[in-house]
């Protein structure tokens, strides 16, 4: 295999790839252009990707009943306030940090207990539930959502924070990959503990908790991307009531006003729901492709 | 200390069973259950109809366009988004400089909320203030259209090109226009899944042993192309089954796009399975057809994974 670089090739190579990137990057970029624009530069797709900043008139504002002065504002103080005024986004960023530190807290108090068992103790069954474990991998959660929809209306729950967590407290997932990783951990750390009176439980939070942290941490990382990011169940599960909104349901309510001047705020608020997961991504690269590529270890 | 051990386990492994039991297989037979009656959320009671909802799948053509829609999507998305993964992953592997900022590039939209997506790309290829169409047509009169117009190629004739039909009558509504409808999704569907597919060719692609291509090249193996036949490719196999599965199981639950931006729309033309269960059911209340649709989702889930499970064993046989 020669190992020397052909330098025409190299750069057709570069050439497709920055094509491909170009393509990659395009919504992006629409995204974060429009929401520092104006209306009017939106709509004649001028201003380039900054808009000229002029100055403009709030009409809503006027409306109101201001002073025509006291709403003059530059496009993107505008768009991004709207983006805060015009639906509690606050709110909706709130609901969606609540609901995903929820699933995940929950997921591992439920999957710990449960791997740790199934990689080190000995009981009548064990091969059992992690049979159990193996086949409800198989199940997809979009398969599921209908029936638990019926069974959360049944008893009164839609329309809850409970409604948004509940169907997501089980990680089958979780627990397979916290019994691979508790499988490689030694019998010796284990016994030693019991040497020193500690219970089981005590076991599982002070001794296979910190060997566990960097598979803990991936799980994290797919499990809150995941939960973030979700519209399907929050649009199964919350009818109506905006206060439960979450943020892709609260982005979603934008496109209901046809009103042209939305575009903006709609903008604005799209980047301000996209960009820390991007950032954090940006941040920590090499752990989140483990945490999003952990499902390739099924 | 055995005892107590015994006791322990039970107990720590008691929410989870529970909560497998509640939450993945009673909804399984709930909605397989379901799937034979008339049921809806309100009523009293329901009657048994027997296989009517899936007789209705295969015989209205509601149901027959959303069967071929999802087929369709899939058909589309899975073999693109895994040739554009499994090339971006061979070119980003072969060149000297900069793979790194490619691969974070080229999987920022597997991080970006999907529906956050979805209404961009709905808005930058919107008909009249789209900035897509926006450049097409300004490219109208210009060197681009005598050059797309392809009629400086030998082999073409007089009809007017898809580029100069554009300009002449009005670039594609794109969402609107339900010959356009279904492939515009899928690109988005593309767009968003084949930076996934790379990082797991990536992956692949440094457990192939540098050996082998030594040894191609001494059995006259010269060319890339045989490289990437005799070597790459194979060595390739488990990763590509698994990506395979992952991507067809992932297409098959497409609802964000369609959701936010065509409704199943225009004349069903992108209806489908997922958007079929949310339209039905949630919206139409009509639960014994959702959980019909739920059911036949979850057996083309069930064959992959075991066409998946059979092909990665058949492979550890004979290797």
């Amino acid at each position: 295999m020669n190992n020397q670089v052909h330098p025409v090739r190299e750069a057709i190579k570069h050439a497709v790839l920055i094509l491909g990137a170009l393509i990659v990057i395009l919504p992006f970029y629409v995204m974060v252009s429009y929401s520092l624009k104006s209306p009017h530069e939106i709509e004649s797709n001028t201003g380039g990707f900054f808009g000229a900043q002029e100055p403009m008139v709030d009409e809503y504002c006027v409306k109101l009943g201001n002073p025509r002065d006291a709403c003059v504002e530059t496009p993107v103080v505008y768009n991004y306030t709207q983006a805060f005024k015009k639906a509690p986004l606050l709110r909706y960023l709130l609901n969606g940090i609540l609901v995903t530190a929820s699933i995940f807290i929950i997921q591992v108090l439920v999957a710990l207990p449960c791997a740790y068992a199934l990689s080190k103790l000995r009981f009548w069954g064990r091969d059992f539930v992690f049979g159990l474990v193996m086949f409800c991998l198989l199940i997809p959660v979009h398969a599921i959502a209908l029936p638990i929809y019926i069974m959360l209306a049944k008893i009164g729950l839609t329309n809850t924070y409970a409604s948004l967590v509940i169907p997501w407290t089980i990680s089958v997932f979780g627990i397979f990959l916290m019994r691979q990783f508790f499988m490689t951990v030694p019998d010796d750390l284990i016994d030693a503990a019991r040497m020193d009176g500690m219970s089981e439980f005590s076991i599982i939070w002070k001794v296979m908790l910190p060997t566990a942290v960097p598979a803990l941490l991936a799980f994290a990382i797919f499990s809150v991307v995941a939960h973030w990011n979700d519209y399907f169940w929050p649009r199964v599960a919350i009818t109506g009531n905006r206060d439960l909104y979450t943020p892709p349901l609260g982005l979603r309510e934008f496109k209901g006003d046809a009103d042209g001047s939305i575009w903006g705020p709609m903008m604005a608020t799209a980047t301000i729901i996209v960009t820390p997961l991007i950032a954090a991504f940006l941040l920590a690269q090499r752990r989140f492709i483990e945490g999003i590529t952990l499902s390739g270890m099924k | 200390m055995a005892q107590g051990v015994h006791r322990a386990g039970y107990a720590f492994i008691a929410p989870a069973v529970f909560l497998m039991i509640a939450i993945l297989i009673a909804p399984v037979l709930i909605a397989a259950a379901l799937s034979f009656t008339d049921y809806s959320l309100g009523n009293s009671g329901f009657d048994w109809v027997g296989l009517e909802n899936y007789d209705r799948m295969v015989s209205r053509s509601t149901y027959t366009k959303m069967l071929s829609a999802t087929a369709l999507y899939v058909l589309t998305v899975v073999p693109a988004s895994i040739g554009l993964g499994l090339g971006a992953a061979l070119l980003i592997n072969s060149v000297k400089r900069f793979g790194d900022i490619y691969k974070t590039i080229y999987f920022l939209p597997v991080m970006a909320a999907l529906l956050a997506m979805a209404l961009v790309w709905e808005f930058a290829l919107h008909p009249t203030i789209g900035m897509i169409n926006g450049t097409l047509s300004a490219g109208c009169g210009t060197w681009i259209e005598s050059l797309l117009g392809w009629h400086w190629l030998p082999w073409a004739d007089d009809a007017p090109s898809w580029f100069e039909n554009g300009c002449a009558s009005g670039f594609p509504l794109w969402f609107g226009d339900k010959d356009y409808s279904l492939w515009t999704v899928a690109f988005i569907g593309v767009w968003q899944a084949f930076g996934f597919n790379m990082v797991l060719y990536l992956a692949g692609l440094t457990s192939v042993p540098r050996e082998l291509y030594q040894a191609a090249a001494m059995d006259g193996a010269t060319t890339a192309w045989d490289r990437f036949r005799l070597v790459t490719w194979p060595m390739l196999g488990p990763t590509t089954v698994f990506v395979v599965t992952i991507t067809t199981i992932r297409s098959f639950q497409v609802f964000d796009t369609i959701e936010a931006i065509t409704q199943g729309g225009p004349a069903k033309s992108t209806f489908v399975m997922m958007f079929a269960i949310y339209e039905k059911a949630i919206q139409h209340n009509l639960m014994g057809m959702g959980s019909a649709i739920t059911i036949v989702f979850l057996g083309f889930v069930l064959i992959l994974t075991f066409v998946q499970r059979h092909l990665v064993e058949r492979r550890v046989h004979y290797s």
